[in-house]
C-alpha cells in the first residue's frame, strides 16, 4: 500500500497580508500549508483531490470564494471548505453552507478557533477519504465477480434462500451454494450482514 | 398818454394786466387777461377781482384790501409772488403775480400783472422728475456717475448714488472725485487705479477697470469703473466723465454661491463615504485581521522550544507594515471627507490615482468587480484640487461598478485609463461593460437629483461635472466598445514645467 500523502491546508486569499499571516500561523503549528492568490490559481494547480482542507476568502475580485466552491463541486471535489468572511457577509456564508461548506469564520478571528475548525475539517476529510477508499475497494471486488456470481449476489442481498435462488436461476441448489461461497470469498465478506452492508453502501453512493 | 395808445399798450402786453379800484372792482382787463382767464372784459368789468381767485385767496382778498386801506401797508406790492388763479371754466393755474399801486390816484387803484406759468411749472416738474428717476435708477443699479474738472475750473459733479457708494461725508463735499477714489482704494489695487488715471492722458483716453475700495467703517466694496475724457463741441478738452458700478453684492453672491457649491461637494463626499461604509470597514478589517493572525503566529513561534527567530522577525515586520497600512487607509479616508478649503496644487496623476485606489477598490471588491488602472507613463502634472479630482473619479468608478450589478462574472471589469491627448490635455476614462445608458437616463444624467439608484442622491454626476468645469475641463460620455458606457473627462496640463 502507498504511503498516504500528508494532509495539507490550502489557503486561497487575494489579500497578500492575510494570506501570508495564515501561512505563518499554520506553519507555527506545524501544518503543511500551500497558499494561492486566486481561485483560478488553485484550480490550475490541481490540488483539489489531495487530502487536506481549503481555507477560502469568500470575497475576492475575479472568481469569488463562492464561485470557486461551485467549480470544485462540479469537479466532485470532497475537499472540506472553511470560509473566511468579513462583517456583514452572513447571507453569503449561509449560501456557502448550503452548498456544502463545513464552516465559516469571521475576520478577525482567534487563532484557536480557526485551528479547531481546520482540525475538524481535516478529520472530516480523512473520514471521507477512508469511506471513498472503501467504496472503491468494494467496487473493485464487485467487478471481479462473474455475471453468474453477480446474479446470485443480487438475489442473496434481496434476502432469498438458496433453494429459491436455484429455482429462479434454474440451477441446482448445490451450484448456487458454490457460487455463493465464491461471492463471499471474492467480496471478503465476514458474514451475510457484512456482504449486504457493502453492496448497499455502493448502491447508495451511486444513487 | 392818449386813451387809445394807452389801451393798445395794455392789449399788446403778453401778461394779463388788470387794474382795480380801492374796493377791488375791476376797471381794466386787457386782451391777455381775456385769453388767460377765458372771460371777455365786458363780463368782469366792475366785478370784484376775487372772482379770479380760487379758495383760499378768494375769501382772504377783501381782508387784504381793508388792511391796506387802514394801514397803508400792502404785503404784496412791489414783490412778485407765485399764486394760483381761477379761470372762467373753473380750472386753476399757477401764475406769477406782481402788484403795483397806481401813483397819484385817490382813492388808490392797483395794477396787477399776471403771467401764466403752467408751462414753466410743467417743465420744472419734468426736470425734477427726471432727476429723481435718474437718482432712483442709479440707486437701483448701484451705479453712480461723476464729472471731474481736472483744472479746478468748477467743482466736480458727483451723483447722489456715487456719494453713497463712496461713503462721502460732508467734510469731503468739495473734494475732487479722483482724490475721493485715491483715498479709498484698497492698497493692493492702488497701482491699478493710478495707472488707469495716468492712461487717461494718452489715447484712447479711457479705461474700464475693477478694483476694491475700503470705507471708513472697514467694509470692502468691489467697483467697476469706466471713464473717458470728454470734449466740448469745438473739440476742446473739457473734463473727464465716468460711471462707477458697485459690484459688491454681485461679488458677494458669487462668493456665497461658490461656498454653497463647496458645501454641497463636501456633503456629496460624506454621503459617498456613508454608502461605502461597509466596504471601508472590510478594507480596514483586512490589515487588522492580518495583524491578529501574525501576532498569534508570533506567540506560537516564541513559545515553541525549537523556535526560529527569522519567523518571529518576519511576523513582527509584517505586523508593523499592516498597522501602517490600516493607518494609511484611515488617513486617505479622513483626507477625503475632511471639511477643508478648496485649494489648487500641482498634482501628479499617477500619485493621485494611487491614493484613490484604496477607496475605489473597496467597492470593486465588495461587488466582485476587477478594477484595472492603466496610467500612461510620464503624464504631465495638473493644477487641481486633488481631493475633488478623486471625488470625480471615485464617483465615476462607483457608477461603473453599480452599472454591472447584473453582469456575468466574465464581464465584471472597470478600466480606469489616464493618458495625454495630442493637444496636451490629460484625459481620464472610466469604462464599464454594463448595459449602457438608456436614452432617457442619458438625457437627464447631469441633472441634480436625477438618479437610477435606490438611495442615490442624484448629485454625483452633477457635482463631478461642475468640479471638472471649475478645473477648466470637460466631462462627457460615449458608448463603450461592445457594451457598457465610457465616461471621459479632461484636465488641462499644468503650464509650469516642474523641474525638467
Amino acid at each position: 500500500m502507498i504511503k498516504e500523502i500528508k494532509p495539507t491546508v490550502f489557503v486561497v486569499d487575494d489579500d497578500a497580508a492575510v494570506r501570508d499571516s495564515l501561512r505563518m500561523l499554520l506553519k507555527s503549528v506545524g501544518l503543511p500549508v500551500e497558499v494561492f492568490d486566486s481561485g483560478q490559481g488553485f484550480l490550475d494547480a490541481d490540488r483539489d483531490d489531495r487530502p487536506g482542507c481549503l481555507v477560502l476568502d469568500i470575497r475576492m475580485p475575479g472568481m469569488s470564494g463562492l464561485e470557486l466552491q461551485v467549480k470544485l463541486n462540479e469537479r466532485h471535489s470532497i475537499l472540506p471548505i472553511i470560509f473566511i468572511t468579513g462583517h456583514g457577509d452572513v447571507p453569503m456564508a449561509v449560501e456557502a453552507m448550503q452548498a456544502g461548506a463545513v464552516d465559516f469564520i469571521q475576520k478577525p478571528f482567534r487563532d484557536q478557533d480557526l485551528l479547531d475548525r481546520i482540525n475538524q475539517a481535516l478529520e472530516k476529510d480523512a473520514g471521507s477519504r477512508r469511506m471513498l477508499a472503501e467504496r472503491n475497494m468494494i467496487r473493485k471486488r464487485l467487478e471481479s465477480l462473474t455475471p453468474r456470481e453477480k446474479e446470485v449476489l443480487d438475489l442473496v442481498v434481496a434476502g432469498k434462500a438458496n433453494k429459491v435462488i436455484a429455482g429462479d436461476l434454474n440451477l441446482s441448489q448445490r451450484t448456487v451454494e458454490i457460487h455463493r461461497a465464491r461471492v463471499m470469498e471474492k467480496m471478503e465478506a465476514h458474514s451475510l450482514a457484512h456482504l449486504v452492508r457493502m453492496v448497499l453502501e455502493v448502491a447508495r453512493a451511486e444513487e | 398818454m392818449p386813451r387809445r395808445e394807452y389801451q393798445s399798450l395794455l392789449d399788446s402786453a403778453v401778461d394779463a394786466i388788470i387794474i382795480i379800484d380801492h374796493r377791488g372792482h375791476i376797471e381794466q382787463f386787457n386782451r391777455a387777461a381775456e385769453r388767460i382767464f377765458g372771460y371777455a372784459a365786458t363780463e368782469v368789468l366792475g366785478r370784484n377781482v376775487s372772482l379770479l381767485m380760487p379758495a383760499p385767496y378768494h375769501a382772504a382778498h377783501d381782508g387784504y384790501m381793508d388792511r391796506y386801506q387802514s394801514t397803508g401797508q400792502a404785503r404784496i406790492i412791489g414783490i412778485g409772488r407765485e399764486v394760483r388763479a381761477l379761470r372762467k371754466d373753473g380750472t386753476e393755474f399757477p401764475c406769477d403775480l406782481a402788484v403795483g399801486e397806481v401813483q397819484g390816484s385817490v382813492p388808490p387803484r392797483f395794477i396787477g400783472f399776471i403771467r401764466d406759468i403752467t408751462q414753466r411749472k410743467r417743465a420744472d416738474e419734468l426736470l425734477r422728475r427726471s432727476e429723481s428717476e435718474l437718482r432712483l435708477a442709479q440707486g437701483l443699479a448701484n451705479l453712480g456717475n461723476y464729472v471731474a474738472h481736472g483744472d479746478g475750473s468748477e467743482p466736480d459733479y458727483c451723483s447722489t448714488q456715487l456719494r453713497r457708494i463712496l461713503g462721502v461725508d460732508t467734510a469731503e463735499e468739495r473734494t475732487p472725485v479722483t482724490e475721493l477714489l485715491r483715498r479709498r482704494v484698497h492698497p493692493d489695487d492702488r497701482a491699478k487705479l493710478d495707472e488707469a488715471f495716468a492712461n487717461l492722458d494718452a489715447e484712447p483716453a479711457e479705461f474700464d477697470i475693477e478694483y476694491r475700495i475700503m470705507l471708513a467703517d472697514g467694509t470692502t466694496r468691489y467697483l467697476h469703473h469706466v471713464a473717458r475724457l470728454a470734449h466740448d463741441e469745438s473739440g476742446r478738452l473739457l473734463k473727464h466723465v465716468g460711471t462707477i458700478h458697485d459690484l459688491t453684492e454681485r461679488r458677494q453672491s458669487e462668493d456665497e454661491a461658490r461656498q454653497l457649491q463647496d458645501r454641497l461637494t463636501q456633503f456629496s463626499r460624506l454621503s459617498t463615504m456613508g454608502e461605502m461604509a461597509a466596504g471601508l470597514a472590510h478594507e480596514i478589517n483586512q490589515p487588522l485581521s492580518a495583524i491578529a493572525t501574525y501576532a498569534q503566529a508570533c506567540l506560537r513561534f516564541v513559545r515553541s522550544p525549537d523556535r526560529d527567530d527569522t519567523d518571529v522577525l518576519q511576523a513582527l515586520e509584517q505586523i508593523n507594515a499592516q498597522a501602517l497600512r490600516a493607518g494609511e487607509i484611515i488617513r486617505r479616508l479622513r483626507n477625503f471627507v475632511r471639511n477643508r478649503e478648496v485649494k489648487r496644487e500641482t498634482v501628479e496623476c499617477s500619485r493621485l490615482l494611487d491614493d484613490l485606489r484604496t477607496l475605489a477598490e473597496t467597492d470593486a471588491r465588495l461587488q466582485n468587480v476587477r478594477l484595472n488602472v492603466e496610467v500612461e507613463a510620464d503624464l504631465p502634472t495638473v493644477n487641481a484640487d486633488p481631493i475633488q479630482l478623486q471625488q470625480v473619479i471615485l464617483n465615476l468608478v462607483r457608477n461603473a461598478i453599480d452599472a454591472m450589478a447584473d453582469c456575468p462574472q466574465s464581464r465584471r471589469e472597470v478600466v480606469l485609463t489616464a493618458r495625454q491627448l495630442p493637444e496636451g490635455e490629460i484625459e481620464f476614462i472610466v469604462a464599464d461593460h454594463g448595459s449602457g445608458l438608456a436614452p432617457e437616463a442619458a438625457e437627464h444624467l447631469f441633472n441634480p437629483f436625477f438618479t437610477t439608484k435606490a438611495g442615490g442622491t442624484g448629485l454625483g454626476l452633477a457635482i463631478s461635472r461642475s468640479i471638472v468645469r471649475a478645473h477648466g475641463g470637460r466631462l462627457w460620455h460615449t458608448p463603450n466598445e461592445g457594451t457598457g458606457a465610457r465616461f471621459h473627462f479632461t484636465l488641462p496640463a499644468a503650464t509650469a514645467s516642474t523641474g525638467e
